[in-house]
């Protein structure tokens, strides 16, 4: 038996049923009390910690602006800007010198001008090595034979991956500076060979080292290394048990409370005394297909960078955003991470600097 | 079938569905020239992606099946107590977040998990190992072999069933030559969707297994890593692969059946 009105009623309902849901998507976005200002900020993974807490504080402190921060590995972060042209008002990178090498060389095709042009350096840290009571050999680790136990055939390592991460570069040089100081001419193979289907291979020149990096690295099928992208995923293979040790900033581990083995000074790349021993290794990155990168990592004292893309579509709030970071409160923050600003404020162009901050740099 | 005309309401909302799906799609051939899809193909690692991707779905699956189809044919012929929560129960990975399932799976299977520990030790190790990419397809995928499976069975007339049972045969004769070859399209049915399904797992798989790397994973990291040029190529040639894939597989299907 036909009946029109059972459609006309089924209609009602199921009109009613698309207007219920969408007055429980109104509320999050058209209801909002007032539009407020977004900050995008893209910032190393191992920022995670001290930009999470300061985002809270400057929001708190200013009501107007909510902080949208991502994190990934420090080369990630310059690829969201120049590569994918994502609206990005803030960069914080693990590796001030990626700032020249992918930003200021790269030209912003909707404005012809370089992506930026002057690049503070926030921060230093130092790189260490994170373990558990539980990892293999905890007891038995120490500054002076750790790459021997790193190499040990049931380690298991985390690394970060040295084509997209700063630590994972890094920690690659560590191991050229161990081999040069012990003097122990395998140091470097023992731990890291049959470990890629593409080897890293180490060129030791005497003075200068050079380790090449595969355009395509991937561990083999029974490798004591796990790769990730960037150092903070090794966070949680370490807390799960799948590692044994990982290479990390030291303030990071610090902040998640894991046993931490300080490596010497001459080796850790945070002890600006011996910036001319770090000098002696580069990684270089043997890429010839994706050529839109082709960076060369000079070994030297770790600095954080930060910069306002020209692109950024509200350079404004980023700027009151480093004004809180060179703040009393923000100097707090970054201390009580472990991770202590470099002060006063240090920049490449301090004229090139919004105005705002010029003042900061103690001219 | 007689063309019909179709109303006018109706087929608004229809075309906006195929556009929302094709749109995206011919993009990223759009975005891509056939020589970057030819060295994409001649890449070494994609290559080996591809056949780790497909053949660990294939793996998936057949353990999907061993499991699966006795689970689906309790849920059809069977009445016990709890049956509806246990239906919810294998529904569950469905409807939780694909990371959440690798957590999961991670607790239990990682190399210190409740049963990773001491498989590692018989030599079975899940994490970046090919065995924790298979394990991550089957939990995202099951419940839609099972679901697919279950209904083929429920399909099938007890009464078959049934009068094989008086002439002698056993439950699982039944099952096996009488229940099973009538229901067959189903399950098959079934089986490619969860192997579909399997295959383009990202979520689950690279919390457990990052490494070697399905498609999924690696075009995710080329994107991240190496930029949306990078990423592009290895895209299309997927979608080209799995459109190619799947035209066959149902093709194939569909003729077994006249």
């Amino acid at each position: 038996m036909e009946n029109p009105c059972l459609f006309h009623l089924n209609m009602k309902r199921l009109i009613c049923l698309i207007l219920a849901g969408l007055l429980l998507i109104l509320p999050s976005s058209a209801c909002a009390p007032k539009e407020k200002t977004p900050l995008v900020v893209f910032a190393a993974g191992s920022l995670m910690k001290p930009f999470s807490d300061l985002e809270k504080a400057f929001e708190s402190a200013n009501p107007d602006i909510d902080v949208r921060a991502e994190y990934h590995g420090s080369i990630q972060v310059m690829r969201h800007v120049t590569d994918l042209h994502e609206d990005i008002d803030l960069v914080a990178t693990a590796d001030l010198s990626l700032i020249p090498q992918l930003m200021y060389a790269v030209n912003d095709p909707d404005t012809g001008k370089p992506y930026a042009d002057w690049a503070i350096a926030m921060a230093s840290n130092k790189l260490s090595i994170a373990y558990t009571p539980e990892s293999k050999y905890a007891s038995e680790i120490n500054a002076e034979n750790w790459w021997e136990v790193l190499s040990r055939p049931d380690v298991k390592v985390g690394l970060s991956d040295p084509r997209f991460d700063a630590v994972g570069y890094r920690m690659m040089m560590v191991f050229a500076l161990a081999q040069k100081e012990t003097g122990k001419a395998t140091l470097f193979d023992d731990f890291l060979q049959d470990q890629f289907q593409r080897p890293v291979r180490l060129i030791d020149l005497g003075d200068q080292q050079i380790i090449r990096i595969p355009e395509l690295l991937e561990t083999t099928a029974n490798s004591r290394i796990m790769m990730r992208g960037s150092s903070v995923a090794l966070i949680a293979l370490l807390q799960s048990g799948e590692v044994d040790y990982a290479f990390e900033y030291d303030s990071v581990i610090r902040q998640h409370g894991f046993e931490r083995l300080e490596l010497p000074d001459n080796l850790n790349l945070g002890n600006p005394d011996f910036e001319a021993d770090y000098a002696s290794v580069t990684v270089r990155l043997d890429f010839k297909r994706f050529k839109t990168v082709d960076p060369v990592f000079k070994g030297e004292l770790i600095r954080y960078g930060l910069t306002i893309p020209s692109s950024a579509p509200n350079p404004d709030a980023a700027t009151r955003f480093i004004q809180f970071l060179y703040s009393e409160a923000g100097q707090k923050v970054m201390q009580d991470n472990y991770h202590p600003l470099i002060l006063p404020l240090t920049v490449d162009h301090p004229e090139l600097l919004p105005p705002a901050l010029q003042e900061m740099t103690g001219r | 079938m007689k063309e019909q005309k179709l109303p006018p309401g109706f087929t608004i909302g229809f075309s906006l569905v195929i556009l929302l799906i094709v749109l995206p799609l011919v993009m990223t051939f759009l975005s891509t020239s056939a020589s970057q899809l030819a060295l994409s193909l001649s890449d070494e690692q994609v290559a080996r992606s591809i056949g780790l991707t497909l053949s660990a779905g294939a793996a998936a699956t057949c353990i999907g099946l061993l499991i699966g189809l006795p689970a689906a044919y309790l849920l059809a012929r069977f009445k016990f107590r709890g049956k509806a929560i246990f239906e919810s129960i294998i529904n569950l990975p469905l409807v939780i977040p694909h990371s959440a399932a690798g957590i999961a799976l991670l607790l239990v299977f990682g190399r210190k998990g409740l049963l990773g520990g001491p498989l590692s030790r018989l030599g079975l190790v899940f994490s970046d190992r090919p065995a924790g990419i298979v394990l991550g397809m089957l939990f995202v995928s099951l419940p839609l072999l099972i679901n697919a499976a279950r209904d083929a069975f429920v399909a099938v007339d007890p009464e078959i069933e049934h009068s094989a049972r008086v002439d002698g045969a056993s439950p699982w004769e039944v099952f096996w030559k009488v229940t099973l070859p009538l229901a067959w399209r189903g399950v098959l049915s079934g089986a490619i969707t969860m192997w579909a399904r399997g295959i383009s797992e990202f979520g689950a798989v690279m919390i457990l297994a990052y490494s070697p790397k399905i498609i999924p994973v690696l075009i995710f990291e080329r994107f991240q890593g190496l930029g949306l040029a990078a990423a592009t190529p290895i895209t299309a040639l997927w979608i080209f692969l799995i459109l190619v894939l799947f035209g066959i597989v149902r093709y194939l299907a569909n003729s077994i059946d006249r």
